[in-house]
């Protein structure tokens, strides 16, 4: 078997259980969830096999899709090299895991069928995305994810949330989707061709230059699935979801596919591009950490978070280390998922309670879900050795290394945001952890919770335990370990996930070694004192686990507008009423009045005209047909006979 | 040519032609509107003839001959309409024939 047949039974194995729930399983119950776990299960299996048995070379190889003429041609093909194959073993491992925990958090569930359907169908497309090889098939994937992530935000569609926040997401993404589908017309006009290893070539070899306006336009794509600055208005509305998908697709994968297709079309990127993508990353960071402290619902606090950790990963890229934004991205699904799953734990055992304020004191009820979190909220802290610390304290000591090197005051901009976001991290993820499971219970529901089914806790495990503390550490030392944590983990199993960390452009090692040469120490130092400094005062502030928010009751002004997201929301309501919507009434009175009115009925109207002249002839009178036929024939003659000109 | 020439053979004939043209539009019997057109067809005819004498060709008086045997035929299938139509209508006049109206 090569490898193209294995990637491609990898990609098509969802896809076959997508179908059979779809078709055959809709009001299947526990078989629809036992197919699509299965498939789960697969893809896992097999792609660990592929990439244990995978040598670091590029594979690639494409079928020809339609031919149009001679100059135009649409592939379909894989592309599959470091970066992907660190995307490859997040996407199906993690994938794996909220599978299995979804088994136990959708067990009272009437639609089971249509839910694991819409998982499989983002497994397949998700993997579209991490296999594809050209801009146009990333694009179909690309509205693939898209339409998945619809349909599960719209799971519960009879709650009218949880119907407008699909719309909300599906329609913004559609502003983003514009631009990137102009970005990738361009592209093709631009290069000749849609490929992308082929465009790198182009790049490389000099033939043909980087073009600014195509990397904003596909830019805008990744600010869409991403949702970041100004996009990001639909990801916190997602969180209607059930909590597996706001794991799997609104915090692992899906919005990570956005800095993903980044680091894949990282040579596209001009110097001026990345800097609009670091001022953007690192601007979203600071204000999602913000508004992450003004909420109750603790999904929408987590949606914050990971609004600002992708902020991090976009930054990383504007830094110009895309290996660094992809490790992050590998580091923030294992404690993003982690986190996601325990508050999916905890609504589950609060019977659908979300609000963090009417729990409290779980830690003793629901001991597994309380270590897992707390791991959790150390690794997202970037508390050191962490798998969080890793990635995120290198994010933000390279851009002080940047800074430091001479590479302008942007990066010091940067590096200010990134660390503000670290202490806001702090804050927040402390606020949680203390709120919900310190205290006493604080409501009814909360006092009778008790620990989850093993469905749900065996993820939380896995993710929790093992991967949010010990992923980052087959990544060599900074410090103090000297390397030993990278025993802990098999040599080849660290080799594929250190891959696209190292060997993409600008990964790990070189952002950690543009910050030893600043010699700058202090950074490591900042970065903890923020970690504790923000534990610390979230302690005293929210340590008994309060009914209700103090920050609310200290500046209720400050708390209003996080709460209401810095009013972006009401912005853009008050755009699409009063500005989109008087505009498209003057388009539609257009329509209506001229074109329905003027070209429309108008070339009706003179054909009628015509018939009703015309109609009046033909009444019967025989007379009348003569004359008309003699006034012809006279016409006709004087013609002939050149009376008339 | 002597005596009469051209010029009166063609008035002749215009005055004819113009005769049954206007039969044919004021008369309202259908048998005569026929008549009339008869008369136009036998105007054309002395028309040709003219030209034919005129020009010292036969072209003419071979169309005339064309023209009087399809006038025949004409004559046979049209007579045969106008007594079929007066059997069914029991009226020739023709503002009555209007049952294709409305």
């Amino acid at each position: 078997m090569n490898p193209l047949e294995l990637l491609a039974i990898i990609l098509l194995l969802p896809l076959a259980s997508a179908g059979i729930i779809c078709l055959f399983l809709r009001r299947g119950g526990y078989w629809a969830s036992a197919v699509s776990v299965v498939a789960a299960l697969g893809i896992m299996v097999l792609s660990f096999v592929f990439l244990l048995r995978w040598d670091g070379q590029t594979i690639s190889g494409s079928i020809p899709w339609l031919q149009l003429g001679q100059d135009y041609s649409f592939e379909l093909g894989f592309l599959f090299n470091h970066e992907a194959a660190t995307m490859l073993a997040v996407v199906a491992f993690i994938g794996f895991w909220i599978h299995v925990f979804s088994v136990g958090y959708m067990d009272d569930d009437k639609d089971k069928g249509r839910f694991f359907g819409g998982l499989s169908i983002f497994m397949f497309s998700m993997l579209g995305i991490v296999l594809s090889d050209n801009l146009f098939m990333v694009f179909v994937f690309w509205e693939l994810v898209g339409f998945s992530s619809y349909m599960l935000i719209a799971h519960y569609w009879d709650q009218d949330y949880a119907a407008a926040a699909a719309k909300k997401a599906f329609i913004v993404n559609r502003v983003g989707d514009f631009g990137f589908l102009v970005g990738i017309a361009w592209a093709y006009h631009y290069y000749g061709t849609a490929d992308i290893s082929a465009i790198t070539a182009q790049i490389q070899s000099g033939q043909s230059g980087v073009v600014t306006g195509i990397g904003l336009c596909l830019m805008c794509g990744f600010i869409g699935k991403s949702a970041q600055f100004p996009l990001q208005v639909w990801l916190t509305d997602a969180m209607a979801g059930p909590t597996p998908v706001s794991a799997l697709i609104h915090a692992a994968t899906m919005v990570a596919a956005g800095i993903y297709f980044m680091v894949r079309v990282f040579f596209l990127l001009s110097p001026f591009a990345l800097e609009w993508i670091l001022w953007s990353g690192a601007i979203m960071t600071a204000f999602a950490g913000f508004c992450a402290l003004g909420q109750t619902d603790i999904k929408k606090s987590l949606a914050y978070s990971t609004l600002a950790h992708l902020g991090y990963m976009a930054t990383a890229i504007g830094l110009g280390f895309p290996g660094l934004a992809i490790m992050h991205m590998a580091m923030h699904a294992c404690f993003k998922a982690t986190l996601f799953l325990c508050s999916g734990s905890l609504i589950h055992a609060c019977h659908h309670e979300q609000n963090m304020f009417k729990m409290g004191g779980l830690w003793k009820k629901m001991p597994v879900t309380f270590i897992a979190f707390f791991v959790a909220t150390l690794s997202i802290s970037a508390v050191p050795f962490t798998a969080g610390y890793y990635s995120k304290d290198t994010i933000i000591a390279s851009a002080w290394g940047k800074f430091a090197a001479g590479h302008g005051d942007a990066y010091a901009w940067a590096f200010g945001l990134t660390m503000l976001g670290a202490l806001l991290t702090a804050l927040y993820m402390g606020r949680m952890l203390f709120v919900v499971f310190f205290g006493k219970p604080n409501s009814e529901k909360a006092s009778h919770a008790h620990e989850s089914s093993p469905w749900m806790t065996a993820p939380l495990v896995v993710l929790g335990w093992v991967l949010s503390l010990g992923a980052g550490w087959f990544v060599y030392n900074w410090g103090w370990a000297d390397g030993v944590m990278n025993g802990l983990i098999p040599a080849d199993v660290a080799q594929f996930m250190v891959d696209g960390y190292s060997h993409a452009a600008g990964g790990w090692e070189a952002a950690h070694h543009l910050f030893e040469q600043s010699g700058a120490h202090w950074v490591e130092w900042l970065s903890i004192g923020c970690i504790v400094a923000g534990f610390l005062f979230t302690f005293f502030f929210y340590g008994r686990g309060p009914s209700q928010d103090r920050l609310q009751a200290k500046a209720p002004g400050l708390y209003h507008v996080l709460e209401r997201h810095g009013w972006f929301d009401d912005v853009y309501d008050f755009y699409v009423t009063h500005i989109q919507q008087r505009f498209a009434d003057f388009i539609a009175f257009l329509d209506t009045a001229l074109i329905g009115g003027l070209v429309v009925r108008g070339t009706g109207a003179v054909a009628g005209l015509v018939g009703m002249v015309s109609r009046s002839l033909h009444v019967g009178s025989i007379h009348g047909y003569v004359y008309w036929f003699i006034a012809g024939v006279l016409l006709f003659g004087a013609f002939a006979l050149g009376l008339l000109r | 040519m002597s005596g009469v020439g051209l010029n009166a053979y063609l008035f002749v004939a215009g005055l004819l032609f113009a005769l049954g043209f206007f039969g044919v539009l004021l008369r309202r019997n259908t048998l005569v509107i026929y008549m009339c057109m008869e008369l136009m067809l036998n105007a054309v005819n002395l028309a040709l003839v003219a030209f034919s004498r005129y020009n010292q060709t036969m072209d003419g008086n071979l169309f005339v001959f064309f023209i009087i045997t399809v006038a025949a035929a004409e004559v046979a299938v049209g007579l045969a309409i106008i007594v079929a139509l007066y059997r069914k209508r029991r009226t020739v006049q023709v503002e009555e024939l209007n049952a294709l109206s409305n």
